[in-house]
């Protein structure tokens, strides 16, 4: 029990701390208010997408950074649909990162838009190990909890 | 009956078909189609509308979504769509479903700028949602559909009042009638004069039924109804037993026939204002019509009532409009063919006028004889009767390609090239005009103002007779083209000569007017007798045809009927008085040509 109730603590504690320090917004509250008993895993279900589907698009970014010259259109574009998938989880962090690489990508900036980019890569390996434990940590405290956590 | 009693009887009857709980559920269970090619957007769309106890279902392909939504349109009752996805266009997207389907979009796109959300706007969408998209504004989507249906049965009603119908909106086939009963009732309650109508039809008139979107075939089989019929007579209930299309009711009929009327009556006005038309070439047109998916087109745009005329005007050349307004604008000047047809002439323009009907720019063969192309065409536009001209450039329906390309212009050679070329592009292009020729003959009618006025009801009316043979030929051209082309469209307006005109002036070439729609001028000027000497008038490009423009210029999709009955007693009057100079009166009003497009 009290394991439990520690476990419990601890969950809302990592949880806030990752609104706290900025890597998630409130875009992550939506996805939560958006699980229900029909929908049990439904965070952890959109955040396992988009680590999964956005892998191409940093690939693909890798790939047009190495291109010389660059093509900055495309390295736009690319990172707008990126952009946008972070959007829709919450990832701040990543999130700023993007607009960052946008604004270089404007502004024609090649050493601007490499530099902008590994951050957003580290932003968003960070973000996702973070996330992975922290749905561990769910998963081990049981579903009902996590839906019932407070803000 | 009170209000209240009416409202009550509804919701009685609708209780056989449906679940009183679904009126007063909805939105619940409104059925949405979600489209975006990022997984994890839609999936996170997919949480929120079923958050919001909406039925979602997601595609990430738009043209799996374009699909879904022809296989059954009563499917859905919304589609929310991602603008930036890489198979389709979301603007595309956009259009086609909304001119095809009729349906609410809603537009989804991770950017803001101010510049794309217009541009959603004018390409149809009812909203525009920046990313991330927030649950409250999904749960008031559903007023987009509750307002489009009341827009579309307000809109009905009007049309079935005029036809004296008491149907209100009855645009429900039988089978119509997976449209969200909900929304049919809730629609119900709106409208309170389904009892008092009396109407035959009782599931439909009490139900919103589904729209009913007039295919390329089933307006075929309506000109040709009407023409059976004769203008004067063709009643919608007639032409519905005419019809003889299953879960079509006299209300579908009445309001398009309305459309009809109008659609011929601009055609008429447009032909006086031909001259003046200097081949509008609306871009936007031709982006309409690019964007037109082929048959659909047409229809989209008789049903979705969102091209006005006044759209039409800004189709690019490239649409059907759009050629015919150049041509037309070519024409004119062309028209001016020393020789001005005889009455005779506009006779046989009947013939091809009524391919051309079709939209395209016929081209009749010059090598036709200048036999009354049309002379299958009684001004009566008695279907039955041009069908058995075995000229095949009489607007035969049925036989379009067997127009005897020969017979066209034979003679009289101004259109030779016309005909020819023209006529083949416009065939090739497509069956996609429905009713182009309303441009064309008013073009002629400016131009050649003798021969206008017997060419012009030709058009209308049937070309029957074009005597002479610069007529003729032209006419013959026409018809032949129109022949041509004639496999899809001249069925629905055989006896208009209009579209054929119509059709035939634009496709000259979508965009340039300059040579080639004097060709297609020509060909409705070689019904009049212009003999204008294009003998190129193969230039015609028809793009039109390119199945995908269908809204040939010449019709206007909404209101381009413009009366039958004027071209019908415009032609009439010709018949009788052949040397009647045609002051641009077909019995029309003079109507811009320019304005058609």
């Amino acid at each position: 029990m009290d394991q439990r109730n520690q476990m419990h603590r601890h969950i809302a504690n990592t949880r806030k701390s990752l609104f706290d320090q900025g890597y998630l917004d409130e875009q992550f509250i939506q996805l939560e208010e958006l699980q229900d008993n029909s929908n049990p895993n439904f965070v952890e279900e959109v955040v396992t997408l988009f680590y999964r589907d956005s892998a191409r698009f940093l690939s693909n970014l890798d790939q047009a950074l190495e291109k010389r010259p660059l093509d900055f259109n495309k390295l736009d574009s690319l990172m707008h649909q990126f952009k946008s998938s972070s959007t829709s989880i919450g990832a701040k962090k990543v999130k700023t990162e993007c607009t960052h690489f946008r604004n270089y990508c404007n502004a024609r900036n090649a050493e601007g838009c490499k530099r902008t980019f590994q951050n957003v890569k580290k932003e968003y390996t960070t973000l996702r190990k973070k996330l992975e434990a922290y749905f561990q940590m769910s998963r081990q405290v049981g579903p009902i909890e996590t839906a019932c956590r407070s803000r | 009956m009170t209000v209240e009693e009416i409202r009550g009887s509804v919701g009685a009857h609708n209780n056989i078909n449906n679940n009183n709980n679904e009126i007063d559920r909805f939105p619940i269970g409104m059925r949405v189609l979600a489209v975006d090619d990022d997984p994890t957007c839609l999936k996170l769309l997919d949480g929120l509308l079923r958050k919001c106890q909406y039925q979602v279902t997601t595609t990430n392909q738009a043209r799996t979504a374009l699909k879904m939504l022809r296989e059954n349109r009563n499917r859905f009752d919304l589609v929310i769509s991602d603008v930036h996805m890489p198979d389709m266009d979301g603007f595309k997207l956009l259009e086609l479903v909304g001119l095809e389907m009729d349906l609410p979009v809603i537009m989804l796109s991770g950017n803001s700028d101010p510049k794309l959300v217009m541009k959603g706007i004018t390409h149809g969408a009812c909203d525009y949602l920046v990313k991330p998209v927030r649950l409250e504004e999904l749960r008031n989507v559903w007023q987009h559909v509750i307002r489009r249906k009341v827009e579309s049965k307000s809109q009905s009603k009007s049309n079935n009042n005029q036809e004296n119908r008491n149907h209100e909106g009855g645009q429900e086939t039988g089978s119509g009638d997976q449209n969200g009963k909900v929304n049919r009732k809730r629609k119900d309650e709106d409208f309170d004069d389904y009892e008092d109508n009396g109407n035959e039809d009782d599931d439909s008139s009490t139900q919103k039924k589904p729209r009913v979107v007039w295919s390329i075939d089933l307006h075929r089989k309506f000109v040709a109804a009407v023409n059976q019929l004769g203008i004067e007579k063709a009643v919608p209930k007639r032409i519905l037993d005419l019809m003889n299309v299953e879960g079509l009711t006299r209300e579908n009929v009445a309001s398009h026939l309305q459309k009809y009327r109008l659609y011929l009556k601009r055609i008429s006005q447009q032909q006086n204002m031909v001259v003046a038309f200097g081949g509008c070439n609306d871009a936007s047109y031709n982006m309409r019509m690019g964007s037109f998916d082929g048959p659909g087109d047409f229809r989209a745009i008789m049903g979705s009532g969102r091209i006005s005329t006044a759209q039409l005007p800004s189709y690019s050349s490239s649409g059907m409009l759009g050629r015919l307004n150049s041509a037309t604008g070519m024409t004119l000047h062309s028209l001016t063919s020393p020789n001005l047809i005889q009455p005779t002439h506009t006779q046989n323009l009947t013939g091809p006028v009524n391919s051309l009907n079709k939209f395209h720019p016929v081209g009749l063969p010059p090598n036709h004889q200048p036999t009354s192309l049309l002379h299958g065409i009684p001004t009566s536009f008695d279907l039955g009767q041009l069908q058995q001209n075995n000229k095949p450039n009489n607007a035969h329906i049925p036989d379009f390609n067997p127009i005897d390309q020969s017979r066209v212009f034979n003679g009289s050679n101004t259109f030779s090239t016309l005909g020819s070329d023209s006529c083949l592009n416009l065939v090739s292009s497509s069956s996609t005009f429905l009713d182009v020729p309303p441009p064309m003959s008013e073009m002629f009618h400016g131009q050649m103002p003798p021969m206008m006025a017997d060419t012009m009801t030709s058009f209308g009316s049937n070309i029957t007779s074009m005597p002479s043979i610069p007529l003729d030929s032209q006419s013959q051209t026409q018809s032949q083209r129109v022949a041509q082309y004639g496999k899809q469209s001249y069925g629905q307006y055989t006896s208009n000569g209009f579209s054929t005109l119509a059709a035939a002036a634009p496709p000259a070439n979508s965009g340039g007017l300059g040579g080639p729609v004097s060709q297609s001028n020509d060909l409705i000027c070689g019904a009049y007798n212009k003999s204008n000497g294009n003998g190129t008038v193969a230039n015609t490009k028809l793009k039109m045809g390119s199945g995908e423009n269908y809204l040939p210029s010449g019709f206007v999709a909404n209101n381009g009927y413009d009366s039958l009955d004027d071209l019908m007693n415009g032609m009439m009057k010709r018949e009788q008085d052949p040397t009647l100079t045609i002051d641009g009166e077909f019995g029309f009003d003079p109507y811009s040509f320019g304005s058609c497009i």
